[in-house]
């Protein structure tokens, strides 16, 4: 299983050396049986009365995430379509895409895809599982944008990576909570632990952060705006992602998960309600758009809100019929891509105002559209899938119980949402059948002449086409088989149902077709006459509006706050800074109580140490209203050598002797440097800045008094200083501890101090030699 | 005296900061040289002044200032040195290439 | 023996002097500083290999004991900073010479380069207060040298700001040594430590207001809001070597400077450091870093911004103060210094091949160059943390420990900043390596390539540093087991 899951991966991996070397082959016959031989060894554990099956193999002990892959009846569907229908997309692709495309980037991206879809549903480890999960977004990022010079292109990519990325975090939100709560990694061990959950304090996060992870991936409302963008994809990527697998990603989660949540009402009630409310706006939407695949991705949307929804009414009604109508639609919605892709292929258009009348050019592909469109409409004939699966939505939407106000009212409501969803669904049907292959064909509207498409394109369609027809025929073979075992797997429990084609007149689930069927003929007979609907209702409900504003405002509010404060002003950045180190340290310093005025053990004052000190501290302030340079730089000289006296007051004789020396050098260079600088002018003029100015300044000089003055009465603890004086001679060996200190004790504090010297000199010559270098040119 | 000194180097560093916070660039220099002068007063005032000799070993004497801080400070001058020398040069050459020394005219917008 | 723990200072300041004596003969200062630095790789690698194995190696300076003397402490936090820094340094010497002129490299590139890793190293192996101080400057001496080499109007301009900025917040730092000496009479980290801990409950104010200023002192140069308004210019004018050795050590010189003092000194008001300042800083350093990221078309410049949230996560897991923040913490450390360099890498080597920064002028790079564009669209992915990269380990344990402590509005925020990082990264992708091939990309093809190589080194350090986590983890969780008990650093300082 380990193998089955990372095989396309290590061909995603060679792909792009064996199509670089292979041109006369293309690249997709080559690579045919990776899933073929996936699906075959899916197969051979369909029928039996399997137990689950599980492998680990360790990654990450120490966080707990292992390769634990773990097989169901849940995970085998859903690793027989993604390796099935992988295998019959692949097929057709190959004569769908030309040679001359970059093969090579098409099927690493595909595959990549494959494994990581076949990860999602076979990890047991969340994490793992999340891995997977993001990887799935990321193929189809790249796949939307395969034709990446299309403006329209890169826009679908990265708005269907936004949205589902978006979702991705909030899903390893979700699933971190999840092993904080339960302590494990495992999905099953989680799902036995559900009551640890469910009485959590963190069980509202937990459940928003899932459902925002599958909704947005499974294109629930509102978050299904992506998904028709992600038509600019080719189209076998939209039959293979966004129809029949990864956008199903989300109902697994969420059939994955339920069992936890099997005792939260609040759980089931979201899901029913956004499944409605995806069902029918979507199947609304759909029967709006002109473009064929506009067209089934609204479809896919309404379909997946159907079965989100059953899945939803938690039942074992809704149960079962959510898991029968993953393989439903999966069959008959990956054919009818397939064939929109053919019409697209051979008649160079999709927009099916443009098409019409091509049965007569393309027989073969209009017979399988009947089926598909059919099905899906769910008409009542004994070999379409599509009308089973309608009536078990039905039915299920019979059965619901609950109590409180809001919740009967939602159980009165679903039958009547379900029949109205279904009638829109039933309109987009007929319409995308009747639209492009009766009619008047216009052969002026075209850019190509219609004609058939070669039989190799045709065979997958007819395989999934051929797929419908039997699981109508024999419903209850695939329900021994499969999907029982599915359905079981996601109630906890057994749940055996049988499929029935007839139930007889007074079924109410059959009455409830036939209003969709008579409402929905009548509906697309007139359906010119009420079109002008869609000219006002979407409107303001437009969340694509939301999003392009979103993303708009990210940028253009990013960028208004950023170069509102970056302004590259020095001044204005100091000021910021200094502003948050006064405030924050002198709160600081007064709620924890760090202020100690409590003088003692002072020296005594001397009047000479006041007149120094009086003179420096005038001079400081004379340095900032000098109006000559040369004055300005000779006072901050007096200041420095003020500070020499002091040293020397102060038992520091080597310290005044650097001072003078430094204090000489600085003032001779800072004559040199700015004797050619222009002359001081008064400081600003604006009140408002000498105002701050003044303000911070005396603020940072009191905050540094204040802490200067509380750390000096706050001593601790003796300085290790006597341990200098005791052992400068002994075993220094010098008199003087200061010299002694400087190059014994901390002498790597002086040899890096020397470090800096070179350093700036090195910096100097390279300033000035530099600019000779380029004075020479 | 340590209160003394402690205002004094307070007065430096507002002084300091207040010239670093001017526009043109000789000022600003100014300002930092200020701003390390009150940190070196700074150290030798934490480390208690006046108490005793200077930290010579001498014949006779028990009694002498502490050493570290003195050791900390002749390192950070010379650091400062070197740092104030490079800046100089620095913003001599910045003035020569861009033909102003005021900061507010040396925004830029990459 | 002990000696190992100062030959990653020693040693590229040896080789720093060397080269300075030879500018003229570049070919010989290229090859000897390739030599070296691989050479400096392997025995920084034994070094960390050794402290491994048999625990802490501290060399007390010049033979004196400690606190007398300067002590230098090869731990696991540190040793392994330095590691990384040795890795991003032997690919950076390998980028140089494709991305610097000759004239630049000949002004002491390879000088002040040595010098840079010298003085980070010093920075994370010293446990001196004011030594830590004397390595800052170094580092930043280094850096300025560095930044003026292309000597132009632009880089003479933000160097002004850099160097003016740093200069204040280094004379910040030495009056805070000052403060510190005052009241524990002391400048050894560990006897600091020791001290601060006998101090009674109720004296301790100080202590915190000392503790938030040298926070201060050290978020100027972390880049943590709301102090980081000198970064974004001074790193985007260098040349792309210097941004990603900017980028990649020095601001992280800044927060592991916190993450040392803030586990080893300053724990004893972690209700209000921690819990209140540092994670509502970490927050709006998220933000606004990621706000700046998508405020602007500079290709360059967005790399840059993303410094800034990086900083914010490391921050957030310093906050959180446990297991899982601080293993989360380190690890996102690592990755990012990888990572962020790789990217300067990348990027430089887009503006090579484009022709140009702007963005909006950029399009379908990746039909000429399809390696650089893969390489991009995964160091994105590594950046943004999806799995199984680097970043995700780290966010994982970031995250874990978050919502374990029922920090929701935090996690929030590093969420929403990670999709946002994703989306200033991948408008990169989209817009400038996708699109319909756009005039004027360069023709030199051997030049791109060879600015991609040690971006590719690097990005497989990130992939290896994700999928083989494991070698990896066990070593990390010891480091925050470590620091969260800091007995065996004071120990191991002062008895040693």
């Amino acid at each position: 299983m380990v193998f089955a899951v990372f095989a396309p991966l290590i061909f995603a991996i060679i792909i792009p050396f064996i199509s670089r070397f292979k041109r006369k082959i293309h690249t997709g016959w080559l690579i045919l049986p990776v899933p073929l031989l996936i699906f075959i060894y899916f197969l051979q554990f369909v029928g039996r009365d399997f137990s689950t099956i599980m492998q680990s193999t360790n990654w990450i002990p120490s966080l707990d995430i292992s390769l634990d892959f773990y097989l169901d009846g849940l995970s085998l569907l859903f690793a027989l379509l993604i390796s099935g229908i992988g295998t019959l997309v692949v097929l057709y692709s190959i004569y769908y895409l030309n040679k001359e495309e970059q093969l090579g980037h098409f099927y690493t991206y595909l595959y990549i895809f494959m494994s990581s879809m076949l990860g999602v549903v076979l990890s047991d480890n969340v994490f793992v599982l999340y891995t997977f999960w993001e990887f799935t977004s990321l193929s189809s990022f790249l796949l939307i944008g395969y034709w990446h010079y299309r403006e329209k292109s890169r826009y679908g990519a990265l708005k269907s990576m936004l949205i589902t990325v978006f979702g991705g975090f909030s899903l390893l939100g979700g699933i971190i909570l999840l092993t904080i709560v339960t302590g494990t990694t495992s999905i099953q061990e989680m799902v036995s632990k559900s009551d640890l959950i469910i009485n959590s304090e963190y069980f509202l996060f937990i459940l928003v952060f899932l459902l925002l992870g599958a909704f947005t991936k499974s294109a629930q409302f509102p978050f299904h705006i992506w998904l028709p963008d992600a038509m600019e994809a080719p189209t076998p990527v939209s039959a293979y992602l966004h129809s029949a697998t990864m956008v199903k990603a989300g109902i697994y989660l969420m059939a994955r998960f339920s069992p936890i949540f099997s005792e939260v009402p609040l759980f089931f009630v979201l899901l029913s309600i956004f499944g409605l409310v995806t069902l029918t706006w979507a199947s609304y939407m759909a029967v709006r758009q002109t473009d064929l695949k506009g067209i089934l991705a609204f479809s896919t949307i309404s379909q997946l809100g159907m079965i989100m929804a059953m899945l939803g009414f938690g039942t074992t009604y809704g149960v079962f019929a959510a898991v029968f109508h993953i393989l439903n639609h999966a069959t008959f919605k990956g054919s009818l891509f397939m064939i929109a892709g053919i019409v697209d292929h051979e008649t160079g258009s999709r927009d099916i105002r443009k098409l019409g009348g091509l049965m007569t050019f393309m027989p073969i592909s209009a017979t399988l559209a009947v089926f598909g469109t059919f099905s899906m409409a769910g008409v009542p004939l004994p070999f379409l899938n599509g009308f089973y699966s309608k009536e078990k939505f039905f039915e299920s939407s019979l059965h619901l119980e609950g109590s409180g106000t809001f919740v009967e009212g939602l159980i009165t409501a679903a039958p009547i949402i379900a029949v109205v969803g279904s009638i829109f669904t039933f309109v987009y049907s007929m319409y995308l059948f009747f639209g492009t292959f009766r009619g008047e064909y216009q052969e002026s509207e075209l850019p190509k002449k219609p004609h058939e498409a070669p039989i190799m394109m045709l065979v997958p369609p007819a395989i999934l086409v051929l797929g419908v027809i039997l699981i109508g025929l024999f419903p209850n073979f695939f329900n021994h088989v499969l999907i029982s075992h599915s359905a079981d797997a996601v109630y906890g429990d057994s749940v055996t149902k049988k499929i029935k084609f007839w139930h007889g007149w007074d079924s109410r689930a059959f009455q409830m077709s036939l209003v969709v069927i008579s409402l929905g003929v009548l509906l697309y007979l007139t359906k010119s006459k009420w079109d002008s609907i869609y000219s006002f209702l979407p409107g303001p409900l437009s969340f694509n509006r939301v999003y392009d504003w979103i993303v708009e405002k990210v940028e253009s509010v990013s960028n208004r706050i950023t170069t509102f404060y970056m302004t590259g002003s020095l001044r204005l950045y100091m000021v910021l800074i200094l502003t948050t180190i006064i405030i924050i340290t002198a709160s600081t310093l007064v709620f924890t109580g760090g202020m100690n005025f409590d003088v003692n053990d002072l020296a005594p004052i001397t009047t000479a140490e006041i007149i120094i000190a009086t003179i420096m501290a005038l001079g400081a302030i004379g340095t900032t209203i000098a109006k000559n340079r040369i004055a300005a730089i000779l006072i901050l000289g007096v200041v420095g050598y003020g500070l020499s006296i002091l040293f020397v007051m102060y038992s520091a004789p080597d310290l005044a002797l650097t001072q003078l020396i430094v204090e000489t050098v600085t003032v001779v260079l800072f004559l040199l440097c700015f004797y050619h600088l222009p002359n001081l002018e008064s400081g600003t003029k604006s009140f408002t800045k000498t105002g701050t100015n003044l303000l911070i300044s005396t603020g940072y000089g009191l905050l540094m008094m204040l802490i200067g003055i509380s750390a000096y009465n706050s001593r601790f603890a003796e300085t290790i200083s006597t341990y200098f004086m005791e052992n400068t001679y002994k075993l220094g060996g010098g008199h003087n501890a200061v010299n002694v200190i400087l190059v014994d004790f901390r002498g790597i504090d002086t040899l890096f101090e020397i470090a800096v010297l070179f350093g700036a000199a090195l910096g100097i010559y390279t300033m000035i030699k530099l600019r000779q270098d380029k004075g020479a040119k | 005296m340590e209160i003394i000194m402690i205002v004094l180097a307070a007065i430096l560093f507002a002084t300091g900061v207040y010239n670093l916070l001017q526009k043109q660039l000789l000022r600003i220099i100014i300002g930092t040289a200020l701003i390390s002068h009150g940190a070196h007063l700074f150290i030798l005032t934490m480390g208690k002044l006046k108490r005793g000799a200077p930290p010579v070993e001498a014949h006779g004497v028990s009694d002498y200032a502490d050493p570290l801080p003195q050791a900390l400070i002749l390192t950070s001058i010379v650091i400062s040195f070197g740092v104030t020398s490079f800046l100089l040069v620095l913003a001599y050459r910045a003035y020569k290439l861009n033909n102003t020394d005021n900061m507010e005219k040396l925004r830029g917008s990459e | 023996m002990n000696n190992l723990a100062i030959l990653p200072i020693i040693l590229p300041l040896l080789a720093s002097v060397i080269v300075a004596f030879i500018p003229g003969k570049l070919n010989m200062v290229r090859k000897i500083s390739q030599t070296l630095s691989i050479l400096f790789l392997i025995i920084v690698g034994y070094i960390t290999w050794e402290v491994f194995s048999n625990g802490v190696i501290v060399l007390q300076g010049g033979g004196w004991k400690a606190p007398y003397g300067i002590s230098f402490v090869a731990d696991y936090l540190s040793i392994i900073l330095v590691l990384t820094t040795y890795v991003i340094a032997a690919a950076a010497v390998f980028y140089a010479p494709h991305s610097l002129s000759n004239q630049q490299e000949k002004f002491y590139f390879y000088t002040f380069f040595f010098l840079l890793i010298s003085g980070v190293s010093g920075a994370f192996l010293t446990g001196d207060l004011f030594n830590l101080f004397v390595f800052f400057e170094v580092l930043l001496m280094a850096s300025y040298g560095l930044i003026i080499l292309g000597n132009g109007k632009v880089q003479l301009r933000e160097s002004l700001k850099y160097v003016l900025i740093n200069l204040f917040s280094s004379m910040l730092f030495v009056t805070t040594v000052a403060f510190v000496y005052s009241i524990v009479g002391t400048v050894n980290m560990a006897h600091i430590a020791e001290r601060v801990e006998a101090v009674p409950a109720e004296q301790q104010g100080i202590i915190t207001a000392i503790g938030v200023l040298l926070f201060f002192v050290f978020a100027v140069k972390a880049a943590i809001f709301p102090l980081y308004y000198w970064l974004p210019n001074s790193y985007v004018v260098p040349n792309p070597v210097v941004s990603a050795l900017f980028g990649a050590l020095l601001t992280k010189v800044g927060i592991y400077s916190i993450f040392r003092i803030y586990t080893l000194i300053f724990v004893h008001d972690t209700s209000f450091t921690h819990d209140q300042l540092f994670i509502w800083l970490a927050m709006f350093t998220m933000l606004f870093g990621v706000i700046g990221a998508l405020s602007t078309n500079n290709v360059k410049l967005i790399i840059t911004y993303n410094i800034i949230p990086a900083i914010g996560f490391i921050l957030m897991g310093i906050g959180l103060y446990s297991e899982d923040g601080l293993t989360g913490s380190i690890y996102y450390l690592m990755h990012d210094m990888v990572v962020k360099a790789a990217l300067f890498f990348l990027v430089g080597a887009l503006v090579v091949a484009a022709g140009t920064k702007d963005l909006s002028k950029m399009s379908g790079v990746i039909q000429r160059f399809p390696l650089l564009g893969w390489l991009f669209f995964l160091g994105t992915l590594v950046l943004t943390g999806i799995p199984p990269f680097s970043g995700f380990i780290g966010k994982l344990l970031l995250l874990r420990g978050a919502l374990s402590e029922g920090y929701f509005l935090l996690t929030l925020v590093a969420l929403v900043s990670s999709l946002l990082i994703l989306l200033s990264m991948i408008r990169i992708f989209i817009r400038g390596f996708w699109g319909e091939k756009m005039e004027g990309m360069t023709s030199d093809n051997r030049k791109v390539h060879a600015l991609t190589i040690p971006a590719i080194f690097l990005l497989s350090v990130s992939i290896f540093l994700g999928v083989g986590a494991e070698l990896v983890l066990p070593y990390i969780e010891t480091i925050s087991g470590y620091l969260l008990d800091r007995t065996e650093y004071i120990s191991s300082v002062l008895k040693g």
